[in-house]
């Protein structure tokens, strides 16, 4: 071709060095026959393109390539440099490290693929196209939120077999929690209830509750998977479901479902509603397993040998094709911002735990109380302790700051607008404040719900709170409003915090077993953005939910069909896409080639 | 009044070295909420980077608030960007200094480092170059120095100081048309006083009691060597009573100086975090100054001065490059600044509440 050819890496500097060596890339691209003179940006002044153009004219490239994290950035200057030269804009390819090689595997490897195809202008989406191989039909849908449950009853009812593998003791996970959903104010339980039953009973679907991944090895299309099963002591096959076990039970401990502010037995069923709708023992919480003694579950249960303390965890080990990764997020940890008192004043509230409160089938029945303790000393939301008229909750807790989370965890502003909703629809003489930063109403109908929720008189303020002060069993609130830059102090009985959305606990573990890459935040990673968000760069593991990153209810079950339909396709074709992450620079070198030929 | 976005103030503040990470500021109200110093009329700092986001030039050299901030840094560290809130304070009051200035000598200092060390060679070799007229004799120099050090302070007083601190009322009350009653003139004028030597602001931030201790002990060294160096000469003095208070008010100077060094250079505390050359040259020089002088006394005492004039020599060059350039144009007029602010502040209260 005899073009010269430079190349002009640059790193934004938002952390991406982290990911790939540069020094490497570098040397790998002085190494390349083709490659004239390369630049870094950090010895060249990007002041201006006449600047530039002074700087790289000596050697007056006939391809300028840049490449880097976020290359786009630094374009536009360069087209205008390479213009001031009398070259056109076509004469620059961009090497993006982040778009190609970040979601792809995350490799320096991968990055080199990148600027392989940037220097022999070849569209890196024909080259990065893994070889098929035979696929097992069944698959692993790893945890039963509303994703996962959704995925599984998609490949279900497909006809295609499913292993759903949950870690609680019941399917369901976050929205079996919430009374309403935003924006349609649908009850949340009318919607994901018959879902639950359903999955329970389809006789293509194997719920495999209270277990965890252990190992996995194989390859796409024939992974052999390791389950560990904790002992749930009841037995799944012959419980009724009566709950006597549980009712003499003198063991208690906080009811994860009820997201703390009541409390369960040590032998349990985490809801009524629960599926599989059986009782679970609590290890950690029973006098035997500290003593030896009591075995009270054990005499009262009607069922012979049903309730057995003494049983073993134990692993299976499955062979699928596909898996799903639906593992959903943790709620932000409120204690670790001091200045808002949680954990320190009773009546300030995580939305979650507001949410089972103010839930009919939560443990007041619906009615806003006072958090009081009871008879041991625990503090429990209950029946008949006080009505609070004035109640406020804040957006953007643990989300949208430098010092936790930068990120924006998206559902919050709607469902701390929902609660407002509920608590007016409760006590409708109630002040209700919403303190926020911007109000995110994105999409279809929730702009429609904000004016809604505004129009039943809800003060909404604009301007998060700075700090929250106890006075005399009242909270006050100090805050700035920004409209109207005055200062506020806001006495209120009970405060709301609309706390943000993390990556599921150990869900780096999790990645790191199934060698997907997942981002520093701990989401999983998929693809491509646009084109493709639901495969992951490992070959037959795709992702669902809110693993991939926050958003809502009607999203997620999107993207859980979406996933599922990957899976049919492939399980229809009859063969899969091995891995991308795992296509070498050799194997690049030689499809070029072929391309070059053609 | 008119106003319109206005992208230059930008790039002046940036030439005196503030940082941009107002930019980020997504106006949550955190910090104007979490400062103890906010109250009903007086709203800082997100206001005010709002302003300086906008470039509204006008408005803000009229504003008195950023003078009542101490920082103490709560700002900066709870706000959800990063976005250096109580930083942006500081160095807004730099631009401010320059404002009320009229000579624009404080603008070519703070903008250029060069300029100022010029400054202050020239002011150096000229002490040396008196130097020279009075032969090097101690009891010459001493005089001169007595004289010299009184007219600077009269000098600077009338010409820079005074000037400033009504340009200074003009910005803030004038200019904002504000109708302040007589009376609140006079009933005011008490905290004035009281607020010039105490800084007594400080205490209402929380947990910083250490720091304004400390720093009112330097006040009381300061003015207390000054009053006792210019009024009642300390160097040539008999008294023993001025001789010992000399030497207290000399050793408070340079001792907590010395401990606002090591704080400044260990960059623990948010308000030291971001320091300006000003700022070193701030507390450098006053630390100079005590301990020179400190030394000097005891040389006198110990009748050996004539043989290490040179002491007293440094001692005068530190003086006159302290009175001449580091007073009228650098970070000291903070501290005349700061008090009348709190006047002003109140004035401005009164008149608003009329
Ligand atoms: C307070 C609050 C209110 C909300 N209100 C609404 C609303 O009104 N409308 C709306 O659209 N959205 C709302 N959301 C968002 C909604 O909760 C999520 O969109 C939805 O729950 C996501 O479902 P998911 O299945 O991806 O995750 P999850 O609901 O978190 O489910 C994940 C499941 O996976 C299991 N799991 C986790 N790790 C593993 C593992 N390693 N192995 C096996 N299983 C595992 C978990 O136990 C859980 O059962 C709200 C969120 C919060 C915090
Ligand atoms: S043995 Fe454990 S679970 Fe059973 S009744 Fe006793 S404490 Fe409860
Ligand atoms: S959705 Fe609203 S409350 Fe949640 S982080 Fe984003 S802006 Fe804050
Ligand atoms: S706390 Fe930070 S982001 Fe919030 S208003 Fe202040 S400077 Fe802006
Ligand atoms: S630094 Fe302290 S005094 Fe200054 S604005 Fe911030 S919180 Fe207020």
């Amino acid at each position: 071709m005899g073009d010269k050819i430079g190349i002009c890496f640059y790193d934004s500097g938002q952390g991406f060095s982290d990911y790939f060596n540069f020094k490497e890339l570098y040397d790998y691209a002085s190494g390349l026959p083709q490659v004239t003179k390369i630049w870094n940006t950090t010895e060249l002044d990007l002041k201006s393109p006449e600047k530039i153009n002074e700087q790289i004219k000596e050697v007056n490239p006939d391809k300028m390539i840049l490449a880097g994290d976020f290359p786009g950035e630094i374009k536009n200057l360069f087209v205008s440099a390479m213009s001031l030269a009398g070259k056109k804009a076509e004469n620059i390819e961009l090497a993006s490290f982040v778009e190609h090689a970040y979601l792809n595997g995350q490799s320096t490897e991968m990055a080199k693929v990148v600027l392989l195809c940037a220097i022999k202008g070849v569209d890196i989406r024909k080259v990065l196209v893994p070889d098929e191989v035979d696929v097992h039909p069944d698959t692993l849908v790893i945890g039963g939120g509303i994703a996962g449950i959704q995925a599984s009853l998609e490949i279900a009812n497909g006809g295609q077999k499913v292993f759903l593998l949950e870690k609680t003791g019941t399917i369901g996970g976050h929205m079996a929690m919430f009374d309403k959903t935003f924006p349609t104010l649908d009850c949340a339980a009318c919607i994901l209830t018959p879902k639950m039953v359903d999955v329970g009973q389809h006789s293509n679907i194997e719920l495999i509750t209270y277990a965890e991944l252990k190992s996995i090895s194989g390859v796409p299309g024939d992974y052999k998977v390791t389950i560990h099963k904790k002992a749930r002591k009841v037995n799944l096959a012959t419980c009724i479901g009566c709950g006597i076990c549980s009712e003499k039970c003198p063991r208690v401990a906080p009811s994860e479902f009820d997201a703390g502010i009541a409390m369960r037995k040590a032998i349990y069923i985490p809801f009524p509603q629960a599926v599989p709708n059986k009782y679970l023992v609590d290890e950690a919480n029973c006098t035997y397993f500290e003593n030896g003694k009591c075995k009270v579950c054990v005499k009262l249960c009607p069922v012979p040998d049903c309730i057995d303390l003494d049983e073993k965890d134990t692993d299976v080990e499955i062979t699928v094709g596909n898996i799903i990764v639906a593992s959903g997020f943790k709620p932000f940890d409120a204690k670790r911002i001091e200045r808002f008192g949680y954990g320190k004043f009773p009546n300030v509230l995580t939305s979650l735990e507001f949410e089972r409160l103010i839930n009919a089938s939560g443990p007041t029945g619906g009615n806003i109380t006072f958090r009081s303790q009871d008879k041991k000393g625990n503090w429990i939301f209950k029946d008949g302790s006080g009505t609070p008229s004035k109640i406020a909750v804040i957006h953007c807790i643990g989300s949208r700051d430098e010092n936790y989370n930068k990120y924006c965890s998206k559902v919050c502003c709607m469902y701390s607008l929902k609660l407002a909703h509920l608590i007016k629809e409760k006590i409708p003489e109630a002040d209700v404040f919403e303190y926020f930063i911007d109000m995110r109403a994105f999409g279809k109908g929730y702009e429609e719900f904000y004016e809604r929720i505004k129009q039943e008189n809800v003060h909404m303020i604009r301007g998060r709170t700075a700090s929250i002060k106890e006075k005399d069993q009242k909270l006050e609130l100090r805050s700035e409003d920004i409209l109207n830059e005055k200062i506020i102090e806001q006495e209120v009985d009970m405060v709301v915090l609309a706390i943000g959305l993390e990556a599921a606990e150990n869900s780096n573990e999790l990645a790191n077993m199934l060698g997907i890459p997942s981002s520093k935040e701990g989401w999983y990673n998929e693809v491509n953005y646009n084109s493709n968000p639901v495969n992951t760069s490992t070959g037959g593991i795709s992702i669902a939910g809110l693993c991939q990153g926050p958003k809502d209810i009607p999203d997620t079950v999107a993207q859980a069909s979406a996933a599922a339909a990957r899976v049919l396709q492939s399980i229809i074709k009859g063969k899969i896409q091995k891995s991308i992450k795992d296509i070498k620079l050799t194997d690049v070198e030689t499809s070029i080639n072929q391309l070059m030929k053609k | 009044m008119r106003y319109r976005v206005n992208p230059d103030l930008k790039l002046d503040l940036n030439r005196f070295g503030v940082k941009e990470d107002w930019q980020d500021c997504f106006h949550c109200g955190n910090c104007t909420a979490v400062c103890s110093l906010t109250e009903e009329n007086i709203l800082f700092p997100r206001r005010i980077i709002r302003n300086v986001q906008l470039g509204f030039k006008n408005k803000l050299v009229t504003d008195v608030d950023p003078w009542l901030c101490y920082y103490c840094g709560e700002c900066s560290e709870t706000c959800p960007r990063e976005a250096n809130p109580g930083e942006l304070m500081m160095s807004f009051r730099r631009w401010l200094t320059i404002k009320y200035d009229w000579t624009g000598i404080a603008r070519l200092f703070y903008k250029s480092l060069p300029a100022f060390l010029i400054a202050m060679i020239v002011v150096a070799i000229g002490i040396i170059v008196i130097g020279i007229t009075k032969d090097f004799k101690a009891e010459a120099m001493m005089e001169f120095g007595h004289k010299f050090e009184k007219y600077v302070i009269y000098a600077v007083a009338c010409l820079i100081l005074l000037p400033n601190l009504l340009r200074m009322f003009w910005f803030v009350i004038l200019k904002n048309k504000l109708k302040v009653p007589v009376f609140a003139y006079i009933s005011n004028s008490l905290s004035l006083f009281v607020n010039l030597f105490t800084q007594k602001n400080y205490l209402k931030c929380e947990g910083d009691t250490f720091r304004w201790v400390e720093h009112l002990l330097i006040v009381i060294g300061y003015l207390g060597l000054l009053v006792i160096t210019v009024f009642f000469n300390w160097f040539n003095t008999d008294s023993e009573t001025v001789k010992w208070i000399g030497y207290i008010v000399g050793a408070l100077v340079f001792i907590f100086t010395f401990d606002f060094v090591l704080k400044r250079s260990s960059k623990k505390r948010e308000s030291s975090k971001f320091s300006h050359p000003s700022d070193w040259m701030f507390v450098v020089w006053l630390f100079l100054l005590g301990l020179t002088a400190f030394i000097t006394r005891i040389l006198v005492d110990a009748g050996a001065i004539e043989n290490n004039l040179w002491v007293y020599f440094i001692h005068l060059i530190v003086i006159a490059q302290w009175g001449l350039l580091i007073v009228p144009f650098g970070k000291w007029t903070h501290f005349l600044y700061r008090a009348f602010a709190i006047y002003f502040s109140n004035l401005k209260q009164a008149a608003l509440m009329k």
